[in-house]
């Protein structure tokens, strides 16, 4: 597993992009809120930096709220309580709120300690970052790319005879992978879209494959050899896998921005390293298993992966925010 | 370096070929594909309104079309409606300005006839020469209103809301007492055997007949659906053992205004429907009736 | 100048039986495991296989001497990925039922080895006929196979076959569903090998 130990290195790579997606769902935009966020189904809570006055937050006509896309519907707001310190505020709808849709929450000339501080307009929303954590899960477990979907088949009963080509074949993918999708992404958006192209869809997309395998074959010869020697072969695979083509094909059909891509990407990557593995330590097993002869190889690798889609369809209903 | 020269030509023939290859193909089949996909959402609107070999439309039954557009004016919102008008027997577009709080700001004709006006790409282009540069405007949805007679029969709207694995496109018609008259499913993607059996008669059709008082607060309920009315919802499929004129009568009024039976082992994708149909109904109420109000006050002459 | 000493009609049939793409070869098995719930959709998908197949055999087979070695697979992909698009474009213009029932995949068959192999394997050392009767025998094996899963999944899931009832009833729902494709592929690989450890052992015995 010598592979392994050079990857260690890029920790500090990921740990920037976690923070970078934290940072993305802190935002509240104005000093004297501290934050918002939806609570039950049919009520928004508003934390303030300070303490306001009673009357003016439990008087209804001091705030308005619509959906984002819906700036003309105003909803309807029954009741607004504050909690017992004072900067706690309970905003009460008349019907369940469709929190899957960022809310605009306005309030007028805020009452805190004598002082008018003025309207504030809030963005209530559920955490960005929860949206992409889903993306990301759904891809690699739930949508899982082999075992729900059916792509990457080929290689995938290619490589998962033993376990170090199955990690391999899926670093290898997951680089990749990522790379072409955030160039798709950039590409359709900025290109495909607006000059009505959509139809070159196919083409530029397994094109952008094969640069980015062209892309790592040529980074990884130079920066890292012996990671190249460890991984180098998996590369020309990666163009036959399907799934390396319907990750940019998603993103196009769905209309996916930047950060999603990205998430999506990865899930993809790491949801194939996972099913490569699982498939590994189990054939791994089977060769030294007492397979009927018409079976052993293929047919059995086949029933084998049949009963891990089995198990992931255990992963349907998983919903985290 | 010849080599290199030599590849790069070979290439970049090859691509020129294959581009101008799907070029022409895409221009050849565009205008089939859009034929194609008009035809489908026409006859699926007749049919949600009722319309079919026995009950024939009426001649003179037309399908108006709103757009409705989100514009930006230096971080002002302003909602802006392409409404069909009647000027001199024609039917021409014009585009309503309304604030927030649906007061008429402005109105201008848009130069573009009903046919064009139903590509995305077209309306922007004339849009663009009928806004000014610091209004920035963003399609937001359409809605279809069936005429016949002077009088408007239904109205058909197209959502797409979430479902369980990606979109579903469906289309929600209305009678204009906003009582639902039925819900097509248009695209989606839900696995076959269970959420895809949103397109089935026995879902589909418990939607139709629901008021809009009830269609406020329609839940979905995870019981078995009732033999009865699986034979009523799906009345049209049956061989043998059809149903009498009263027995449709007495079911229908019993479960008029019952509740959503879940589709067995796909709860999420039945509560996606429903709550998708909600909204759009919802939300088209509330402004259809302040449209038609400003439209009136205003005294323009709407197509519909 | 042909490599090849195979006759038009061992060609042919190899693609069919003894070089079956889904069975024998084990390529181009994404579409065997996800789409063969419906022997219509298995028609379907194996009639746009077929036809990119065989246009990207004859297109590679036309211009095989002036392709560049070094950009070889460059090009097989760039002429799969047109035929692709071309078919694409016209089954979602003409004939959109079947175009919604097959999805992604006709997209995907761009990423089948299947038609790569193939390529890089005969159509380009081959002249126009033999290239093009192999492109139909691959073609042809893979919609054989598809149908014949096909068949299998839909009268034991669905109690149908085309969308005509036949059982009455849905044996098992199971069998519709994605892990199934899985178990029946294995199992008819399994049966297929079978078939011919006993077809073997007989000619020798």
């Amino acid at each position: 597993m010598k592979g392994m130990n050079g990857l260690r290195r890029y920790h500090w790579m990921v740990g920037i992009l976690l923070l970078a997606l934290l940072l993305t769902g802190c935002k509240t935009g104005h000093e004297f809120i501290k934050g918002t966020e939806f609570k039950d189904d049919d009520k928004i809570v508003v934390v303030f930096a300070g303490p306001v006055e009673e009357t003016w937050a439990t008087n209804v006509s001091n705030f308005s709220a619509y959906e984002k896309p819906d700036p003309d519907i105003k909803l309807q707001i029954t009741e607004a309580t504050l909690g017992p310190d004072q900067t706690t505020l309970t905003v009460t709808f008349g019907a369940p709120l469709n929190q899957g849709e960022a809310h605009i929450l306005t309030m007028t000339n805020i009452i805190s300690e004598g002082q008018d501080m003025g309207s504030v307009t809030v963005t209530v929303q559920k955490l960005y970052f929860g949206v992409l954590m889903t993306v990301l899960l759904g891809a690699a477990l739930i949508q899982n790319f082999v075992f729900t979907k059916y792509l990457g088949l080929c290689v995938f009963f290619g490589t998962s005879q033993r376990r170090d080509t199955a990690i391999g074949m899926g670093v290898v993918f997951t680089i990749v992978i990522v790379f072409a999708a955030m160039m798709a992404w950039a590409l359709y958006q900025f290109v495909l879209k607006p000059y009505q192209l959509t139809f070159l869809n196919i083409v530029v997309f397994i094109g952008l494959v094969s640069l980015s395998v062209q892309g790592v074959d040529t980074i990884l010869r130079k920066v890292n050899p012996t990671l190249f020697k460890a991984f180098g072969v998996y590369l020309v695979l990666v163009i036959a896998n399907c799934i390396a083509i319907a990750v940019p094909l998603m993103l196009a059909d769905n209309e996916y921005n930047g950060w999603e891509s990205l998430m999506l990407a990865l899930g993809a990557g790491v949801g194939f390293l996972l099913a490569l593995f699982l498939m590994a330590c189990v054939r791994e097993r089977l060769e030294l298993a007492n397979v009927p002869p018409s079976f052993r190889g293929l047919p059995i690798a086949f029933v084998t992966a049949g009963l891990f889609a089995l198990a992931f369809l255990g992963f349907s209903g998983l919903s985290i925010y | 370096m010849k080599e290199i020269i030599k590849i790069t030509f070979a290439l970049t023939i090859s691509c020129v070929v294959a581009a101008s290859a799907m070029g022409l193909t895409y221009t050849l089949t565009a205008k089939a594909k859009k034929h194609n996909h008009h035809m489908n959402v026409q006859n699926a609107m007749l049919d949600l309104l009722g319309y079919g070999e026995d009950n024939p439309a009426p001649s003179d039954l037309e399908f108006m079309r709103i757009y409705r557009y989100i514009i930006d004016e230096d971080g002002k919102k302003i909602m802006g409606y392409m409404v069909p008008v009647e000027k001199n027997g024609d039917v021409n577009y014009e585009m309503i300005l309304l604030d927030l709080e649906y007061n008429f700001i402005n109105k201008f004709d848009v130069p573009i006839s009903p046919e064009e006006a139903q590509e995305v790409h077209d309306r922007a282009k004339a849009l663009e020469q009928v806004f000014a540069p610091n209004q920035s405007f963003s399609y937001a949805d359409a809605a279809v209103v069936a005429v016949a007679g002077g009088k408007r029969v239904g109205y058909v709207l197209p959502g797409q809301f979430p479902g369980f694995r990606t979109f579903i496109h469906a289309l929600v018609a209305m009678d204009p007492s906003f009582e639902l008259l039925g819900l097509e499913v248009m695209e989606h993607e839900e696995d076959a055997g269970l959420g895809a059996e949103i397109e089935e008669d026995y879902f589909k059709n418990q939607f139709v007949g629901v008021t809009y008082d009830k269609l406020k607060t329609l839940e979905v309920v995870k019981k078995p659906l009732p033999e009865e009315y699986k034979k009523y919802l799906e009345r049209e499929q049956l061989k043998e053992g059809a149903l009498t004129k009263e027995q449709i009568d007495e079911i229908r009024k019993k479960y008029k205004n019952a509740d959503i039976y879940a589709i067995t082992a796909s709860t999420i994708s039945s509560k996606a429907v429903t709550d998708g149909v909600k909204n759009v109904a919802k939300k088209f109420a509330y402004r259809i009736n302040k449209l038609d109000d400003v439209l009136d006050k205003q005294n323009i002459e709407i197509a519909f | 100048m042909s490599t090849t000493t195979k006759s038009y009609g061992q060609l042919f049939m190899d693609g069919i039986l003894k070089e079956n793409p889904i069975f024998k070869l084990a390529l181009s098995m994404c579409p065997a495991v996800g789409i063969s719930t419906s022997v219509m959709n298995g028609i379907l998908l194996g009639t746009a296989v077929l036809f990119v197949q065989v246009f990207s055999s004859c297109t590679i087979s036309l211009v095989r001497n002036y392709i560049h070695p070094k950009i070889r697979i460059p090009t097989y992909t760039l002429t799969i990925a047109t035929w692709v698009t071309v078919i694409d474009l016209v089954l979602a213009a003409y004939v959109p039922v079947a175009y919604k029932a097959m999805g992604m995949f006709v997209r995907l068959i761009v990423a089948f080895a299947i038609i790569t192999m193939r390529l890089e394997m005969f159509a380009c050392k081959e002249p126009l006929g033999k290239s093009f009767v192999d492109g139909v025998g691959m073609g042809l094996g893979f919609m054989v196979g598809m149908v014949t899963l096909g068949v299998v999944r839909e009268l034991l899931g669905s109690g149908e076959l085309l969308g005509y009832d036949i059982l009455g009833f849905q044996p098992l729902l199971f069998f519709i569903l994605p892990s199934a494709g899985f178990f029946v592929v294995g199992l008819m690989m399994g049966f297929f090998n079978w078939i011919e450890v006993k077809y073997n052992r007989r000619k020798e015995g």
